[in-house]
């Protein structure tokens, strides 16, 4: 019996079997924070969110135990709008409680900081995921509240960046404090491209949800994709043929390559190296066009389907990969090698902006973020899907949870990424047939997938006509964006910014959704 | 550092030939989806619209009489339509996609008893600047300023890549730069969120005359997968006048450049296999 499901009678509760993996319990609105907090002590909060059902607001606490395969839901029915906070026992619940609040008009008591996340001038007393609005009408703008503490002291100078940037960049707004060259403070102020994905998924079909997901955000385009389309899988009982398992496997490698690709490059950028961005950005690109050879996509949108692929791989771009594999091998270890042997490109990054692991592990970090603070979490290995468990690979930590340690991370992946796609083209995917139409009906599910940037976890219900009545994404960013302001704050200087962004390499988009 | 410069040698050249020569290499991945009208009947009309995501393929009536409009402008590059009818929906590989007029990424189908699809002739629209004239003040060199108004960022993984050694845009003449009191030429992605409205007027209003603006990817063109949700604005060309739609999700790099150096007067639009018919054609000043 797993851990979790041990764990769940000794707080009073009796979870029942979902789909394969999920233990799902419910309890009295009245002891929902302090159960959550109690599991919380030695399990990872995956995720905190509200939804709406004909009974009213229905609160969910993903958890997640380290060694475990399985994950625990606890909901409970909210009886009003006011629910106790679960952040002052649970310090990574502190943006969901912010979110939850902001898009459903609930109130979380005690919060330390209930102030809004990625709404800017909504007006009040019309929660965005509740609200009715006619059909192109606009919500009036209101006022948009300060959400970022004030820095005062001698000399302290505040400078706001964004959310228009310097390049070709996302959408964002930086407030910077610096006194002199020291940067004092750095808060992010989040929310410009908000879309509200969640509310435009309501009611229609999976086909068209699953084109949302995969542009929630691009750079984990495929990952988020492969999470919804997995939830929808396990909400059937539908399961995928052994081939169609090797192939998003595969694609979901070439996924986390050309994000890193792109990442390490960008952070040789910020220190100036420009030749090492130009080499990082040729392989980009090359993994790109591989994907495109494969898929028809660069970003290998329009491949799955629910069942398994909505077409084979294609045989050419399956020699192209095999091709051009020992090439991209050769070339990124010896990248990898000359840049940990630049001594002016290592010093920028060897104590920049810290995230102790102390600090870091009461945010129940993921992804490459949270490994390089010691974490030792990857849900390919941790909650296997697709091929995962067939394969042989690493998860590479550091626990010093600076620069350095974020970008050695990511050359580490960059490696086991490509050992993993090795493996999967040596046992040569054959080329799948494309699954009838899955018949979905009414059914809830979890699904997930380990995204470049960390576990994406997606929720979603079915109604009984087989469309989605509520979609629930949390990638990545949503988590390891809250450390952000710390970090920054460590010790560094104005010249280091860059190279702090470039390491955290986060997507705005997945964020603000 | 000397090893730096050796290894960056030792790449050779890679750039795109892209404008002089085609680039093969490049266009594994489509940059669009066409229609052939001789491909397609009432039924595969129907089935495509259904199965479309997004308003590209939208359909009225019956197998008996009805009509399908197929709109560029809002096509994400799902791959729906080309598997379902790939007699009728073809994926386009030539990266020259970037139209000058909004109506020229429609196209029209009617149908009815004892006849098979018809196409109709658009009115063309006759928006933008004049070829000539974007020539010659912008066709030696256009500096860019980039506002993403809530994409994907999908978009901005391609655009990063014009800046790499496969692309290289400078070597065309195109630069982004970081203030928009430099800029000719405004170009957005992403579907204009509420939260972005004002920082892209401002941006605009900031740019100088005369300055051109490019609609980058559909999300910018029509709102792709998330139009009509209530935090987003809508089309860009509802707030700004637009000169360049580069349709794609994302457009691919090639597309891009293409999109950008239509703007400038420095390259041509497409003429697809099956063109659609317009509506007095020969008429001047077209495009």
């Amino acid at each position: 019996m797993s851990r979790l499901a041990e764990l769940a009678p000794a707080l009073g509760l009796t979870p029942e079997a979902g789909p394969p993996g999920e233990l799902r319990a419910v309890c009295a609105s009245a002891s929902f924070t302090d159960l959550a907090a109690r599991i919380a002590v030695d399990a990872h909060l995956s995720d905190l969110f509200a939804s709406v059902n004909p009974e009213g607001v229905v609160l969910t606490a993903v958890f997640s135990l380290a060694g475990d395969p399985d994950w625990l839901l606890l909901s409970t029915l909210l009886s009003g709008d006011r629910f106790p906070s679960l952040t002052p026992r649970v310090h990574a619940a502190s943006w969901y409680e912010r979110e939850i609040a902001e898009m459903y008009g609930l109130v979380p008591e005690h919060h330390p900081a209930p102030v809004r996340l990625r709404l800017h001038d909504w007006p009040e007393g019309m929660p965005p995921m509740r609200c009715r609005l006619a059909p192109g009408e606009r919500a009036p703008r209101g006022e948009r509240p300060e959400v970022v503490p004030e820095v005062r002291g001698q000399g302290v100078f505040q400078l706001p960046l964004g959310p228009v940037r310097s390049g070709p960049q996302e959408a964002a707004e930086f407030l910077f404090n610096s006194g002199g060259e020291d940067l004092v403070a750095v808060w992010p102020r989040l929310g410009y491209k908000l879309r509200l994905v969640e509310r435009l998924a309501e009611g229609r079909p999976v086909e068209a949800v699953l084109a949302l997901a995969e542009r929630l955000a691009g750079t984990s385009t495929f990952s988020n994709g492969l999470a919804f389309v997995q939830a929808v899988e396990r909400a059937a009982a539908v399961e995928v043929p052994p081939a169609a398992r090797l192939a998003r496997t595969l694609l979901n490698e070439l996924e986390r390559l050309h994000h890193h690709f792109g990442a390490v490059g960008r952070v040789a950028d910020a220190t100036g190296l420009l030749v090492a961005a130009a080499q990082y950005a040729m392989l980009k690109e090359e993994v790109l066009r591989t994907c495109a050879a494969l898929t028809g996509h660069r970003y290998s949108r329009g491949i799955l389907a629910p069942g398994g692929l909505a077409a084979p791989l294609a045989a050419e771009g399956m020699a192209e990969l095999a091709g051009r594999l020992p090439d991209w091998r050769r070339r990124a270890a010896g990248l990898g090698a000359l840049l940990e042997d630049t001594a002016t490109f290592m010093d920028r990054l060897e104590g920049t902006a810290v995230l102790e692991p102390g600090y870091a592990a009461q945010h129940d970090l993921v992804g490459p973020i949270g490994r390089s603070t010691g974490v030792d979490r990857d849900v390919r290995r941790d909650h296997p899907y697709a091929a995962y468990a067939e394969l042989a690979f690493e998860v590479p930590t550091d626990a010093r949870g600076d620069a350095e340690a974020r970008v050695r991370v990511l050359l580490a992946e960059i490696g086991q990424s490509l050992g993993i796609v090795q493996q999967a083209l040596d046992r040569a995917p054959a080329p799948s047939a494309v699954p009838p139409d899955a018949p979905l009906g009414a059914g809830s599910a979890l699904g997930w997938a380990e995204a470049p940037g960390g576990e994406t976890l997606h929720f979603i219900e079915l109604d009984a006509g087989g469309r989605v009545r509520r979609w629930r994404a949390r990638p990545p960013a949503c988590v390891n964006w809250h450390p952000y302001a710390h970090a920054c704050a460590s010790g560094n200087n104005l010249t280091d910014y860059p190279v702090i962004e470039a390491s955290f390499a986060l997507s705005h988009a997945e964020l603000d959704r | 550092m000397s090893r730096w410069i050796v290894r960056g040698l030792r790449s050779g050249v890679r750039t795109s030939p892209f404008p002089a020569r085609e680039d093969p290499e490049a266009n594994d991945a489509p940059s669009a989806v066409e229609l052939d009208v001789r491909g397609l009947t009432a039924r595969t009309a129907l089935a495509a619209a259904e199965a479309c995501p997004t308003d590209a393929l939208v359909a009225e009536g019956d197998l008996r009489r009805g009509r399908l409009s197929f709109d560029l402008g809002q096509c994400i590059l799902c791959g729906r339509c080309t598997r379902l009818a790939p007699e009728a929906f073809r994926p386009v590989h030539d990266p020259r996609v970037a139209v000058r007029a909004r109506g020229r990424l429609s196209r029209r189908v009617t149908w009815s008893a004892g006849g098979g699809p018809v196409e109709e002739a658009m009115e063309l629209e006759l928006t933008g600047r004049l070829r000539e004239r974007s020539f010659r003040v912008f066709g030696r060199s256009l500096h860019i300023r980039h506002v993403d108004a809530g994409s994907c960022n999908g978009c901005e993984s391609e655009l990063q890549l014009l800046s790499s050694p496969y692309y290289d845009l400078a070597r065309l003449g195109l630069f982004f730069t970081p203030s928009p009191r430099h800029a000719d030429a405004l170009l957005v992605t992403g579907v204009v969120t509420r939260n972005m409205e004002a920082a892209l007027q401002e941006t605009y209003a900031a740019i100088p005359e005369p300055r051109l603006v490019v609609a980058a990817g559909v999300c910018a063109i029509g709102g792709g997968c998330f139009a009509g949700g209530i935090m987003t604005h809508g089309p860009l060309d509802r707030l700004l006048p637009v000169d360049v739609y580069v349709p794609g999700c994302p457009p691919t790099p090639l597309a891009l450049l293409h999109g950008l150096l239509l703007a400038v007067g420095k390259a041509e639009e497409r003429r697809s296999a099956s063109p659609a018919p317009v509506a007095g054609a020969g008429r001047k000043g077209e495009g």
